[in-house]
């Protein structure tokens, strides 16, 4: 990490920046998978609750390249990262499951 | 530009982690990422749970949404968290005009999807879907609202920034403020990408 050489004048090259490859596939994906989901809604005449299941499994394809790739969440040294937001997605779950049961049951 | 003299082979390879401040004001902004999931969590709860509560005569969700806008709306929000990828990756590469460069991008994008967000708030409130017409219009409001208020902050926020790294130069203080800044404009979409889903492309299901 903190072996460092002459950063001015040469692009760093010898240090292992990432170049923009990954994140421009990550993007194509993202584009795709809205793609997807807005055409299911737009031409489908599939049932209801298979489209449902479809959107939210594409969504959440998208938050896993989102924050896997672009907030670095899969690099190492994000554990704390990750638990609190686990945590965060746990208690919005129950959240959601409670509001719409205790409205309607 | 006065950021150069920052860069003579000081400034380290990830100048957001270099100091203790910097690597706690990212740990930081997790926590508060966190308390923010639990915010949206909540709107998203009260959408879902009054979304068919439309009452007698007023536009439903099917009526009333208009898929081309919202995707036009994603495509520039998605585009919008590459542009600022790229800005943090200028940084870890010491360019910081190229960085200022797309963070400038990133906020052109994010007033984009303001204008349009506003532009579809109005033709609604015209089709009588108001704040306070149905419990379905307030719950929608609030959830999308908050959502772009959120944009409209993040906006500021990196204008600012930009301001600041043009005078201060990329610094090891600098650095940490812009990192995060970008992490949360990830979150803003990861928001963004539930709302479309959930809200727009749902209701448009039925």
């Amino acid at each position: 990490m903190s072996n460092h050489t002459t950063h001015s004048e040469e692009p760093a090259k010898r240090h292992k920046h990432e170049g923009p490859k990954k994140h421009i596939i990550a993007y194509v994906f993202s584009m795709l998978l809205t793609l997807v989901a807005f055409a299911t809604v737009i031409g489908g005449e599939i049932n209801t609750s298979f489209i449902y299941i479809l959107l939210i499994i594409m969504a959440i394809m998208q938050v896993i390249i989102q924050m896997g790739f672009w907030m670095h969440m899969k690099d190492r040294g994000h554990l704390f990262p990750i638990v609190g937001i686990l945590t965060g997605v746990f208690v919005v779950f129950t959240i959601v499951i409670m509001a719409e049961f205790w409205t309607w049951w | 530009m006065s950021a150069h003299s920052h860069l003579d082979g000081k400034l380290p390879h990830e100048p957001e982690r270099a100091t203790l401040e910097g690597r706690n004001k990212v740990l930081g902004f997790w926590l508060f990422l966190g308390g923010e999931t639990v915010l949206f969590g909540t709107l998203f709860s009260a959408f879902l749970a009054l979304r068919d509560q439309v009452g007698d005569g007023n536009p439903t969700s099917q009526e009333l949404f208009k898929l081309a806008t919202v995707a036009i709306a994603t495509v520039i929000l998605l585009t919008s968290s590459l542009t600022s990828v790229f800005a943090i990756q200028a940084m870890h590469r010491g360019q910081v005009k190229a960085m200022q460069n797309w963070l400038i991008v990133t906020v052109v994008l994010g007033l984009a999807f303001l204008g349009l967000e506003v532009y579809e708030f109005i033709e609604y409130t015209h089709e009588g879907h108001q704040f306070s017409t149905s419990a379905f219009s307030s719950s929608f409001y609030t959830l999308v609202g908050f959502h772009g208020a959120h944009v409209a902050l993040g906006v500021v926020w990196i204008s600012l920034l930009i301001g600041q790294v043009y005078r201060k130069g990329l610094t090891v203080v600098t650095a940490p403020k812009v990192y995060v800044a970008g992490m949360y404009w990830h979150f803003i979409d990861v928001v963004w990408v539930f709302i479309f889903t959930v809200v727009y492309l749902m209701g448009k299901v039925g």
